[in-house]
């Protein structure tokens, strides 16, 4: 079930999480504001190398460790789609 | 007695370091380390758990001045780094600033680094003086110590050096992506450019972007220290990255294709280093042109059929090879496959033993095991579990797991079921995990 409030582009960005990461989970289950790393999906830096590169391939944006947002990014699907949302480049 | 001078073949202007505060000198360098050592602990060893690779460096340093081991666990995972540490009486942990390791005496990094302010020689450290433990996976659960001495760390960076053309100076420094408490990281990002007048990066690049600003950063050409994974990533990314002299990967096998792209695309050779804990760096090939590795010098074979040891002069002893390999005429060998139960996961070895036995100590886990499907479409492939745990969710156990191995391992997906296709003597069947593996996946439920 998608909830309501749950925007198109938060969607995609679950789904592009689940296939990236082959993980064995429904992206409509994923919440669209729990952690992704350690204790929610339990993320590790590999994945968040993997992620990286899903978001670059998908959507032109080419994340650094330098950015002052990177974790907060990363936090949770709905942070790290609006992240996408204002660096996309297509 | 027989000693090497702890950085070697600088001036004491040189740039040792280049932190992200700026470069630090070797007479900075000096004065941290000397400060340091006057500030640490009276303790026989420590865990040194700082990030940044020169903050990482003063602390080895100034370990080694006060005859203090450097324990290097397998992983960070709290539990691994406490099981480590309870065998090692008085031992402390050097943290990053804010930093704290639950059941551990944490000791924050006390110092503003370089100042300078202290003048003196470049310190000399006896050979034969055990500076770093390194621990694998024992086939019991406990951490199997191999020790290295000073002098073993120093014959790797020189056979290193000497296979690869590099002299003092020349390539200007190394960037590395992996992670100095890991022994490859240990010998190629940090004794490997300290022995020979380069400059050290003391980050740990993650992201395609992140390489390529770092190598701007380094003053002239540099070797660039990876894994596969870090290398696919930054080949994907189509980045470009500047002023690369040598790329350097291990800790997993490369392929030949990605080999090709990445000298391709960064006009770099790429050569690949084989080892292991108990030994090192132990030997060398140019992927992209044999499938043999060409040991380092010093370095002696010794075996017959498929079961051989390292032998050389800086080594306790004869280190037995993880891998089952062929030897051939000209001095090189092939490697033919894993011994029985090791897997490694981007870098990290383990036995699945070790695993089964950590699984099975979880509170209402009945029965269980991990389990290494065959290769996926993916650069990393992942472990699975199955578990039997009556009452138990799979997040009640992935919660216990976390505690207790590292992120690599945890098993995803995990599955709970009724009961494991164990075999009338007890064994599990390989066919019979991967029918299993197979009915879980089609039943889609993780």
């Amino acid at each position: 079930m998608i909830s309501p409030n749950v925007l198109p582009l938060e969607q995609e960005v679950a789904k592009l999480i689940v296939e990236a990461l082959k993980l064995k989970v429904d992206p409509s289950t994923i919440q669209p504001e729990a952690a992704l790393f350690n204790e929610g999906l339990g993320l590790d830096s590999i994945d968040a190398l993997e992620l990286s590169l899903a978001i670059s391939q998908t959507y032109g944006y080419q994340l650094k460790s330098s950015d002052p947002d990177i974790k907060a990014n990363f936090s949770s699907v709905r942070a790290l789609a609006k992240a996408i949302e204002k660096h996309r480049t297509k | 007695m027989l000693d090497a001078p702890l950085i070697n073949l600088y001036h004491s202007d040189d740039i040792l370091a280049w932190d992200s505060k700026g470069p630090r000198t070797v007479r900075e360098f000096v004065s941290d380390v000397s400060r340091l050592a006057d500030a640490l602990p009276d303790c026989p060893a420590l865990l040194n758990l700082l990030s940044n690779r020169y903050e990482f460096l003063v602390g080895f340093g100034a370990a080694m001045l006060k005859h203090q081991v450097t324990l290097l666990p397998q992983s960070r995972a709290p539990e691994t780094l406490c099981l480590v540490a309870k065998d090692y009486e008085d031992s402390y942990c050097l943290t990053n600033p804010g930093e704290s390791i639950e059941g551990l005496d944490c000791v924050m990094l006390p110092l503003q680094t370089g100042t300078a302010e202290r003048r003196g020689k470049i310190p000399r450290i006896p050979l034969n003086q055990v500076v770093a433990i390194a621990f694998t996976s024992g086939s019991t659960g406990k951490p199997m110590p191999n020790h290295k001495t000073w002098g073993a760390l120093v014959s790797v960076a020189h056979a290193t050096a000497s296979r690869f053309g590099v002299k003092a100076g020349n390539p200007n420094g190394v960037v590395a992506t992996v992670p100095h408490q890991h022994m490859f990281g240990l010998e190629a990002s940090v004794i490997l450019p300290i022995q020979h007048g380069l400059v050290m990066h003391a980050g740990r690049p993650l992201f395609p972007e992140d390489v390529r600003t770092a190598l701007e950063e380094m003053p002239g050409k540099s070797i660039v220290v990876t894994t596969p994974l870090h290398l696919r990533a930054c080949v994907s990314a189509d980045v470009k990255l500047p002023s690369l002299e040598i790329i350097l990967s291990a800790t997993s096998p490369l392929t030949r294709d990605l080999a090709r792209q990445a000298e391709q695309r960064f006009l770099a050779p790429v050569q690949e280093i084989f080892g292991f804990a108990e030994a090192g760096s132990v030997a060398s090939r140019r992927t992209i042109e044999t499938d043999d590795w060409r040991p380092l010098d010093g370095i002696v074979l010794a075996g017959q059929g498929a079961e051989w040891t390292i032998q050389a002069d800086y080594l306790p002893g004869p280190a037995r090879f993880p891998d089952r390999i062929s030897v051939q005429d000209d001095g090189t060998f092939r490697v033919l496959g894993r011994a029985e139960d090791q897997v490694n996961i981007a870098g990290h070895r383990v036995s699945l033993g070790d695993l089964n036995q950590t699984l099975l100590e979880l509170d209402g886990v009945n029965d269980g095991a991990f389990f290494l499907p065959d290769v996926e479409d993916r650069s990393v492939t992942r472990l699975m579990a199955f578990v039997v745990a009556p009452g138990k969710t799979t997040k009640e156990i992935h919660i216990g797991l976390q505690k207790r191995i590292d992120p690599v391992f945890l098993p995803r997906p995990l599955f709970l079921v009724p009961r494991l296709p164990r075999n009338e003597t007890g064994k599990l069947p390989r066919e019979a995990l991967c029918k299993l593996a197979e009915d879980c996946l089609e039943g889609g439920s993780g």
